[in-house]
């Protein structure tokens, strides 16, 4: 079916076949930019989260300033910031790659502290109190009785912090980063389907989201039973 | 083996503890009644330094522990002490829960920790629940555990934190049993309890606590069977 002015406004999806190696590959690229952002962001958060609730305020005020910056500061702005700004200082290009993940994972730290300092403080006082008094110290007290029990808690929303993350890496697609946002324009400048391939990235992202979100709740499961 | 001298407790505007002398012997055994919110539980939670005291000192087998420069560690190990709620450790079996105390405070082989933890769990009367959870016993039990795991630091001294509140009537009388045992083989210990009968039974001594002040204190039949002081008249003549 033709309009005037001759655009093509059927639907044409035969050419998924065609465009699903390309997508995929990027969606790849999605997975592996979450999963190291998560994973830096989880060693900055571990200790930043622990840092919340220190009894040294200047740690705390340090640490809060931290989770205040990031998270009230859009992560595209972080990206440029990172990307753009830190060269000028450096006085050297930084790879996308490196830029991306070093912004993600900055950025995740932030949140996954919060998750990290809510699991703490979700554990009962009377846990804390009871380990001090046999003796323990307060860090021993953090390892061993602690931390376990914040563990489990902490699993659901770490889950859905990697989903969030697995979304806005989308972001990085405006540094040229290949992943699944960018392979779909790139697809689109051979195809000229937008809405057709815009339509099967989103599809990715749900698919890949959705299976995430299975299995947390999955773990979740898993993890009362041993509460 | 424990003395408080003019010991006080603030939080905030709200005055706690407004000065307690207290001094305990070996072998002592000290009961602290009164009403709620008389300062009982912040008392006892200072004597192992759970909390701050704000003024006062606290003497402790004639070591000042209110001394800033103490290890606080070091003290806390020497006096055992129960909970209301228990406090058990819930990601541990009632085995670990009471090893981990001996191995990673006293640096006790794991064999060693286990018989003697084996041992207090038979003393307690529930020797077949070493490989169970805690949240798979009664309250009744997890009291007895708790204790367990205090007695397996081999503490000089045992605190009391109302251990029977929160217990179904039907399982106090177990872990009063347990009390006094430990009562007949010269344990110092410091209670805090609404068990008045207990309280007589047990207590080489009895403290009546009001408003942040030892009002009056004696042996318990003169505390409990010939009160002086009008405000110990009053609150024994609502709860006996």
């Amino acid at each position: 079916m033709r309009v005037d002015g001759g655009i093509d406004v059927a639907l044409d999806f035969s050419i998924i076949p065609g465009i699903m190696p390309a997508l995929l590959l990027g969606a790849r690229l999605t997975v592996e930019l979450a999963t190291i952002a998560v994973a830096i962001g989880l060693v900055i958060g571990s200790f930043v989260g622990i840092g919340r609730v220190s009894a040294n305020r200047i740690i705390r005020l340090v640490t809060g300033v931290y989770v205040d910056f990031i998270r009230g500061t859009p992560l595209l702005v972080q990206l440029f910031l990172v990307y753009f700004g830190l060269p000028s200082i450096l006085g050297r290009p930084i790879p996308p790659f490196v830029a991306a993940i070093t912004a993600m994972g900055i950025n995740s730290g932030a949140y996954v502290a919060e998750i990290v300092r809510a699991g703490i403080q979700s554990v009962d006082r009377g846990q804390t109190e009871a380990g001090r008094s046999i003796g323990l110290t307060y860090s021993q007290t953090m390892r061993y009785i602690i931390f376990p029990q914040a563990f489990r808690r902490i699993i659901p929303p770490l889950g859905n912090e990697f989903i969030a993350m697995l979304k806005d890496s989308s972001l990085v697609s405006v540094i040229a980063l290949e992943e699944l946002l960018r392979k779909g324009q790139v697809v689109i400048t051979r195809t000229f389907r937008p809405f057709e391939v815009y339509m099967v990235v989103a599809l990715i992202y749900l698919v890949m989201t959705l299976a995430i979100s299975r299995l947390v709740a999955w773990s979740e499961k898993r993890l009362k039973v041993v509460d | 083996m424990i003395k408080t001298v003019g010991l006080e407790k603030r939080f905030g505007n709200n005055h706690v503890l407004r000065g307690i002398d207290v001094s305990v012997k070996p072998h002592e055994v000290v009961v602290i009644i009164g009403p709620s919110g008389s300062g009982k539980s912040t008392f006892l939670r200072c004597l192992n330094l759970l909390e701050k005291p704000t003024a006062g000192q606290i003497f402790f087998r004639g070591q000042c522990i209110t001394d800033p420069h103490i290890n606080v560690n070091e003290v806390r190990r020497e006096m055992g002490m129960v909970f209301q709620q228990f406090n058990l450790f819930p990601h541990m079996t009632v085995l670990e829960n009471i090893t981990l105390g001996p191995t990673k405070v006293r640096g006790i082989p794991e064999d060693e920790a286990r018989e003697t933890a084996r041992e207090l769990l038979r003393k307690v009367g529930i020797a077949e629940k070493e490989n169970a959870y805690p949240s798979e016993l009664s309250g009744g039990q997890q009291q007895r555990v708790a204790i367990a795991r205090a007695l397996a630091m081999k503490p000089t001294a045992m605190l009391f934190d109302e251990a029977t509140s929160a217990l179904d009537p039907e399982m106090i009388g177990e872990v009063l049993d347990v009390i006094r045992k430990l009562a007949e083989e010269g344990m110092t210990m410091v209670i805090v309890t609404h068990e008045m009968g207990f309280a007589r039974e047990v207590g080489d001594r009895i403290l009546f606590m009001d408003e942040g002040l030892i009002v009056e204190e004696g042996p318990p039949e003169q505390v409990l069977g010939n009160p002086q002081n009008p405000r110990t008249q009053s609150f024994l003549s609502k709860v006996l």
